[in-house]
């Protein structure tokens, strides 16, 4: 664990996909990138997942997908956060912070 | 990449199955190439960078089966959201339109109010009358015995009942029954009068009713002699005696005999319907000889063994009675013994007008659909435009087709909420109106089968022709249409044709219903002014019967009579009083043979026969029936007196002809302790008018009360104040003579004539209801199609009046166009009035089935109602702008 980039823990992928598309809309491809530059390669994360978490938060509703045109002026789905997808964010990062908080009371030297 | 074909403004498309599997090639394909892009603008070399990305991607068929069953699901909640969505949106469409259609909305509901109200409520009322079986198990196996020739009494006497038994294989058994005026007496309170019956012991076995409390008459309970028990009906125990558990074995006083109570009835299993208490009816040795086979008065009741056709039964009844009939000839006189089921033998007489009442209301469910239909048809024909230009827009057929329906849906829900809510106030309101002897049958209460029968053929019909012209606006004649501006196509031309017949049609079934109401009302007045033959203002009467226990003997009778007569006739107010043994107005039979002196003898079966009724002095005077010859009944003919006899005017006519009435002699086939009724004819009375007012009086002959019998008696009385106001006093004198006597049936005169035409007057009432709904329905469909006839061809009248055409030519123009319609319909009607009228001649009164007046009235309501209905939309017509009519929209 300590050499090579670290596994995901479950569910942490959408939570980071919801955080990035709250910047803005934006294809997968840029979601993507996005993530691996925001965590300097230090998560392993493949795309395969990314692309499945996103249709999946499209199923649930917290993300809407439509097709635009990319930069370089090709066909590309662009997905966007709804608001029942805001909400979410709010709701996983505030989980996410308590349960930091909890884990780093633990391994601080007391 | 080509770009979606936007197949609906606002909305996203739906995706099949395959461009889901496209879209996901696409998406991945994109992420893969601009990886690749970018990994060679790195200086990676092509390949390398292509392996790279793939690696970087992972596992991409897992993402792909992943990501297509996602989309999938995806897919469908939308399809389920966009359906709901649309669902919503057509339904505030359709909620938008039809508030912008008032009229035509209005126009809609009401006429399926009126439709599937009027259906439901009258269709619950013959439902439960005609068509409900009586509750017992069986019940088609239950019959009665009458004679297939009315008139001829009921079918039972003691020694035919023992024939009946012993002869008869195919029946589980037999009984008679009379009905009973019971007075029930309970201390502290005044004595209650109940309508009962005496039944022989097997009544409830027949039935097969099972007792709600105690037990039914044990076998051999109506031996003579044997004492006195009584079932009540679960009403009475509840109502007299609130419902008491321990009321089995208890005493009770019915009419003045200590009688035990053995068992309470269930209320829903009652035989005769109106009878609220059974006692056992037995008879004295005498009756049982064949000596009383000519006085049938007893109902038979008698049920045929299961499995047994009751066709076959009857025969073998008929068997029976033939061989009676072989021995006792004198006193059958080709009586034809027939055996019917309690229920047909109960709703026998009400049948066929109730079956003419289903037929008006039949009509009127018609002309309700046609003017449905013909509402439909023009309100969509005049929305062809709007169609089209939903079309042009994107709209999809089925698009269209589905907003018509949700249009025709929410007008037939509404209309049909409104029924129901007509249709329970109408039942209430036919409840109150019916005759008696409708009600008593039992209550009726809604039928949800003729509801829901009504609604949805109403609602079929709407939908239908909603949708017809809809089938035309979406099938790609869109440029047609928008071209045509609403300015007739061929399609319109024969849509309009249709309309024509439409319209026509409801005319002639208008009509129909007209002539057949108008027929039924001016029968109705008829009866109302016929010469009834006594004066019944100002009269007040009341019945009470006397217990055979107490007034056994005939002078006990006649002692309380007098005296009744007396006190009654000293009350302050009263002019003059008199008693009857049949109540006039009621239906009653009490017919007896005779013989006239000094004519040659006939055949005791060939006797004529004449309805007999004993009464007191004063009872002409109280009725107010004129002594036309002779002298009426006087105090003076009394028992011991020479035997006096007056009879009425028909009789004389009829029996008597040019002789002198008052030289005749009669006897009647009558003994009164031995004494032989008749006497001298010493009056002749005017006619009265019995129970069926539209009936010619019958030959009566009257006998004086004291020089004969009564079983009931009738108190009449004539008095300077209102005849209400007397009530208090004859119960008082009643009570004063003996508290154990119950008054009943306390009436005006005036409140029984009423009643007598009860039926004719719910009939008719009804028939009428019904022909005005069908005037008013007929118009509104004639004021549909003209006015939509009007707004079609406005362009035409345009070019009418450019060309020199006055507008009051115009109007004359649509007017007529209206009234040839009528006319044609009208014509067709007149045929079908005649034919129907046919059917209902037997219920008619002093007025032919095809009386040309009432036949012409109703064709010129109609014609006037035409008139008024196409003037609206001639007048708009008139005053059409040729500028604008022609510049078109």
């Amino acid at each position: 664990m300590a050499a090579g980039p670290m596994d995901l823990l479950q569910g942490t992928l959408d939570v980071l996909v919801l955080r990035t598309l709250a910047w803005g809309p934006m294809h997968g491809y840029a979601v993507s990138r996005w993530i691996r530059q925001r965590t300097d390669g230090e998560l392993e994360i493949e795309d395969a997942p990314l692309y499945k978490a996103l249709h999946r938060l499209e199923r649930s509703g917290c993300v809407s997908a439509e097709w635009g045109v990319s930069e370089n002026n090709r066909r590309a789905r662009y997905y966007a956060l709804t608001t029942a997808g805001r909400r979410q964010l709010a709701a996983e990062e505030s989980a996410w912070r308590r349960y930091a908080a909890a884990v780093f009371k633990v391994l601080e030297p007391a | 990449m080509t770009t979606p074909r936007p197949r609906r403004l606002f909305k996203l498309p739906w995706r099949s199955a395959r461009q889901i599997r496209a879209d996901i090639e696409d998406e991945l394909r994109f992420h893969i190439d601009m990886r690749v892009e970018a990994l060679v603008a790195s200086g990676m070399a092509p390949e390398a960078a292509a392996a790279r990305a793939l690696k970087e991607f992972g596992d991409v068929n897992d993402a792909r089966r992943y990501i297509g069953r996602m989309d999938a699901d995806t897919e469908a909640a939308r399809r389920r959201s966009d359906f709901m969505g649309d669902l919503v949106s057509d339904i505030g469409y359709a909620i938008r339109k039809l508030r912008a259609a008032p009229a035509f909305t209005l126009a809609v509901v009401l006429t399926l109010a009126l439709g599937i109200g009027a259906n439901t409520a009258i269709f619950s009322v013959v439902d439960s009358v005609l068509l409900r079986q009586p509750p017992f198990p069986n019940p088609d196996h239950l019959v009665r015995f009458k004679y297939t020739q009315a008139g001829q009494g009921d079918a039972g006497t003691p020694p035919d009942l023992q024939d009946y038994r012993s002869q008869a294989r195919l029946f589980d058994g037999f009984a008679l029954m009379n009905g009973m005026q019971a007075s029930l007496a309970r201390p502290g309170a005044d004595p209650e009068r109940i309508l009962g019956a005496r039944v022989s012991a097997n009544w409830f076995t027949l039935l097969r009713a099972r007792p709600l409390l105690g037990r039914f008459f044990a076998p051999g309970e109506d031996a003579f002699g044997a004492p006195n028990v009584v079932v009540l009906s679960e009403q009475v125990w509840r109502r007299s005696f609130g419902a008491d558990p321990g009321i089995i074995g208890k005493v009770v006083t019915i009419n003045s005999a200590p009688t035990q109570v053995i068992g309470v009835a269930p209320a829903e299993q009652h035989y005769p319907v109106s009878a609220e208490l059974w006692m056992p009816l037995s008879f004295p040795p005498a009756q049982l000889t064949d000596a009383v086979r000519g006085a049938r008065w007893l109902a038979m009741l008698a049920r045929v063994k299961d499995g047994v056709p009751v066709a076959q039964a009857n025969a073998e009844a008929l068997h029976i009675s033939q061989i009676m009939e072989s021995r006792f000839p004198e006193q059958f006189r080709a009586r034809r013994v027939t055996i019917v089921s309690i229920h047909d033998y109960t709703v026998g007489d009400m049948q066929k007008p109730l079956a003419i009442i289903m037929a008006a209301v039949g009509f009127v469910l018609l002309i309700a659909c046609a003017n449905v239909a013909n509402l439909m048809l023009v309100r969509a024909a005049a929305r062809e435009s709007e169609f089209a230009v939903r079309s042009a827009l994107g709209a999809g057929r089925g698009r269209l087709v589905r907003q018509l329906v949700t249009e025709s849906v929410i007008l037939t829900t509404i209309g049909a909420a409104l029924g129901v809510l007509l249709a329970a106030v109408g039942m209430r309101l036919l409840m109150r109106l019916a005759p008696a002897q409708l009600t008593n049958v039992g209550s009726a209460t809604l039928s949800g089968g003729a509801l829901l029968l009504t609604a949805a053929v109403a609602v079929v019909t709407g939908v239908i022709f909603g949708l017809l012209p809809s089938v035309g606006a979406s099938s790609g004649n869109v440029a047609n249409a928008l071209r045509a501006g609403g300015r007739g196509t061929r399609a319109q031309a024969s849509s309009s044709r249709v309309k024509r017949i439409i319209v026509a049609t409801e005319v002639a079934l208008a009509v129909t219903l007209m002539a057949g109401a108008g027929l039924l009302l001016r029968s109705f007045g008829n009866l109302m002014s016929v010469e009834v033959g006594f004066r019944p203002q100002s009269v007040l009467s009341a019945r009470l019967s006397l217990p055979d226990q107490r007034y056994d003997s005939l002078s006990a009778q006649r002692l309380f009579l007098e005296t009744l007569a007396a006190r009654v006739r000293a009350i302050p107010g009263v002019t003059s009083a008199g008693l009857i043994n049949v109540m006039p107005l009621d239906g009653d039979d009490f017919d007896l043979s005779f013989t006239i002196r000094g004519r040659p003898a006939v055949r005791p079966s060939d006797e004529p026969d004449a309805q007999v009724r004993t009464i007191t002095p004063g009872l002409f005077q109280a009725m107010g029936v004129p002594v036309l010859r002779g002298r009426d009944v006087l105090p003076s003919d009394r028992a011991g007196a020479p035997q006096v006899i007056v009879v009425n005017r028909a009789f004389a006519k009829k029996y008597f002809g040019t002789d002198d009435p008052l030289a005749q002699n009669l006897t009647l086939g009558w003994s009164v302790n031995g004494t032989k009724m008749g006497g001298d004819v010493v009056g002749v009375v005017g006619d009265i008018r019995g129970a069926e007012l539209s009936s010619e009086p019958a030959p009566t002959i009257y006998l004086p009360m004291a020089q004969s019998a009564t079983g009931g008696v009738g108190i009449i009385v004539r008095s300077n104040v209102a005849p209400a106001s007397l009530v208090p006093s004859v119960r008082g004198v009643v009570r004063d003579l003996d508290h154990l006597i119950a008054l009943f049936d306390v009436k005006t005169m005036q409140d029984r004539m009423a009643e007598s035409v009860g039926a004719q007057r719910f009939y008719a009432t009804l028939v009428a209801t019904f022909a005005a709904v069908a005037l008013l329905l007929s118009a509104v469909g004639l004021y549909g199609v003209i006015a939509y006839t009007v707004t079609q061809r406005t362009h035409e009248m345009g070019v009418r009046v450019a060309l020199g055409a006055t507008g009051s030519r115009i109007s004359r123009m649509v007017v007529t166009e209206g009234l040839t319609l009528t006319v044609i319909g009208a014509a067709v009607g007149v045929v079908c009035a005649y034919f129907s009228a046919r059917v209902i001649a037997s219920l008619l009164y002093g007025i032919g089935s095809s009386d040309p007046v009432t036949f012409i009235a109703a064709v010129l309501s109609l014609c006037v109602v035409a008139a008024l209905a196409s003037y609206l939309p001639a007048r708009r017509a008139g005053a059409v702008d040729p500028l604008i009519a022609m510049r078109g929209d």
